[in-house]
């Protein structure tokens, strides 16, 4: 009987994973604890801003997020932080302001899930971008964000001039 | 023929509710560059009106933490009064009720517990010992209740209690979830609404098809409730094999007539242009009818954001919500006239340059709107703007 009840335990967990949220494996944590380990590490932060049961948040995880070395790439240099479009849970922004995530959304203009934002490691925006995305298009988002492009070109410029 | 049903069209159209407004006034006292008021709350009632009193209802961080907030207009002054902070730590997602008489009944989420007041004088009272959020008021007659979500388990679910009123005392004189299984998923963000009938209305936010979806149930009594059903009329689910469904999240309810219910709600079942408005009306059957889009196709191409509905006994009703559809964001509202809401007004004092938004409304007995606002900037800090309106 606990076996029973452990399994579908497990199953239910499995099922959240897969239906929502963050790709499975990577160390993504909230926004607060994501802003505080930026800060004392350095790393820019990678903020998925995803919506529970969300189709193209499960596509981009499944088509994209399954690749290892994109894990690697991102898991190692990024401070990985998820948000959840529609949830009360509070966050608090670098200003000092308290608001619910899905209040995060409104100030990010959100027109689809899934957004992906990159951050400095004090919390600035440096870009984002919607929708799904291929592993390639992360590559050249992480040479843009860590490589510094970001403070000389718009990303349309460096995209279109990168070998 | 065909000109036949256009001017009986035309003759069921109501005039188009033109909108006479008052010059807007400040409602909070301390503004700043690092002080940030909120409106957000469970059925978004931030404003009430109480006799000929305007009560206004947010949350702030002017000391240092969130704290909750009430300010008082009579109708003889010029200006909101100063406002009396409601709670002692911790404060978030205040509401207010009007009990009439210049008296109001708040009630608020303060360190973890949610709690309710009788204003002015009264004491502050803990609706529950239970881990509890987003609470909510609603009243009809002597019938005043309060909807929160509990922590059950590894979740919340939407506990609705009766409210006893004696003089400046509040008591709970009963307090039951809606649904007596243990939650599977997370309930949030409760809209109630006692109609003309005595019936207790829920709606509520649900996770449980694994994405969020607004459930709505009925009680007679006040303590019976009907099993939950879907508000909305569009059955999400999952598309290819991926996700579970486009979300639908933070219902509001109204009483619209005499024992019907309207709810808003905004909702993504389109989901390359953001959340949507949208409405359903009970017209007293306890059953929600087809679902209604309630902005203009001006507004089609443009997420929306912090809709609410309000209404009253002789079947007024007017959606609020706020869009950038002219480049920033502004506060809309669309009347209900009979067949369909009408075109999209932007509040005069809510709109153009800058950002207006997150509007909380209320109809006063004689079918004024009162509306109240964050008007945003980054300098001189948010202020919580107020104006009402009448119709011409």
């Amino acid at each position: 009987m606990n076996l029973i009840r452990m399994l579908l335990a497990a199953s239910c967990l499995w099922a959240t994973a897969v239906l929502a949220d963050p790709p499975p494996g990577y160390p993504f944590v909230g926004f607060d604890a994501g802003l505080k380990a930026a800060r004392a590490s350095g790393k820019p932060i990678f903020l998925y801003f995803g919506r529970y049961g969300c189709a193209w948040c499960d596509h981009t995880n499944k088509k994209t997020f399954s690749d290892a070395a994109l894990k690697t790439l991102y898991s190692e240099n990024y401070v990985l932080v998820y948000v959840d479009a529609e949830s009360g849970k509070r966050l608090t922004l670098p200003s000092g302001e308290r608001i619910t995530e899905a209040e995060l959304g409104v100030r990010l203009q959100a027109f689809a899930t899934p957004l992906f934002v990159y951050l400095t490691p004090q919390g600035d925006k440096i870009m984002q971008i919607p929708g799904f995305k291929t592993v390639q298009d992360f590559v050249d988002y992480d040479r843009y964000v860590r490589g510094g492009v970001y403070k000389q070109k718009t990303l349309l410029e460096f995209l279109g001039g990168k070998s | 023929m065909r000109a036949a049903a256009l001017l009986l069209a035309m003759l069921a159209w109501p005039a188009q509710a033109a909108w006479t407004w008052s010059e807007p006034l400040t409602v909070n006292s301390a503004h700043g560059a690092a002080v940030f008021p909120h409106l957000e709350s469970a059925n978004r009632r931030g404003v009430a009106v109480s006799g000929d009193t305007v009560g206004v209802v947010w949350e702030d961080n002017r000391d240092g933490n969130p704290q909750c907030y009430l300010a008082m207009k009579p109708a003889a002054a010029a200006a909101f009064l100063a406002e009396v902070r409601l709670s002692a730590s911790d404060c978030f997602e205040p509401v207010v009720l009007a009990l009439g008489r210049g008296r109001f009944v708040a009630a608020w989420e303060e360190a973890g517990r949610v709690h309710a007041r009788i204003l002015p004088g009264g004491t502050a009272i803990r609706l529950t010992e239970a881990e509890s959020v987003q609470v909510t008021l609603a009243l009809h007659g002597d019938r005043l209740y309060a909807a929160w979500a509990e922590q059950a388990g590894r979740f919340h679910r939407i506990v609705v209690a009766r409210l006893a009123l004696a003089n400046d005392a509040l008591s709970v004189m009963r307090a039951q979830p809606v649904e007596a299984q243990m939650p599977s998923e997370e309930q949030g963000w409760p809209a109630l609404v006692v109609a003309g009938d005595d019936s207790v209305t829920v709606a509520w936010e649900d996770r449980r098809y694994r994405h969020s979806v607004p459930l709505v149930s009925h009680s007679g009594d006040g303590q019976t409730f009907t099993a939950s059903a879907r508000l909305t009329d569009h059955k999400s689910g999952s598309v290819d094999g991926l996700g579970a469904g486009s979300g639908a999240m933070r219902p509001t309810l109204a009483n619209w007539g005499e024992n019907g219910i309207a709810a808003v709600w905004l909702d993504k079942r389109d989901f390359l242009s953001g959340y949507d408005v949208y409405a359903a009306f009970d017209p007293g059957t306890r059953r929600f009818g087809p679902n209604l889009r309630v902005q203009d196709s001006f507004g089609d191409n443009m997420a929306q954001w912090h809709a609410q509905v309000v209404g009253d006994a002789a079947g007024r009703l007017v959606a609020l919500w706020d869009d950038a559809r002219d480049g920033t964001s502004d506060v809309w509202l669309a009347d209900w006239n009979g067949e369909a809401f009408g075109d999209n007004i932007a509040v005069p004092a809510a709109s153009g340059p800058g950002a207006q938004s997150d509007p909380v409304a209320a109809l006063d007995a004689a079918g004024s709107l009162h509306v109240v606002w964050l008007d945003r900037d980054q300098q001189a800090g948010t202020r919580i703007r107020y104006a009402h309106a009448e119709r011409k």
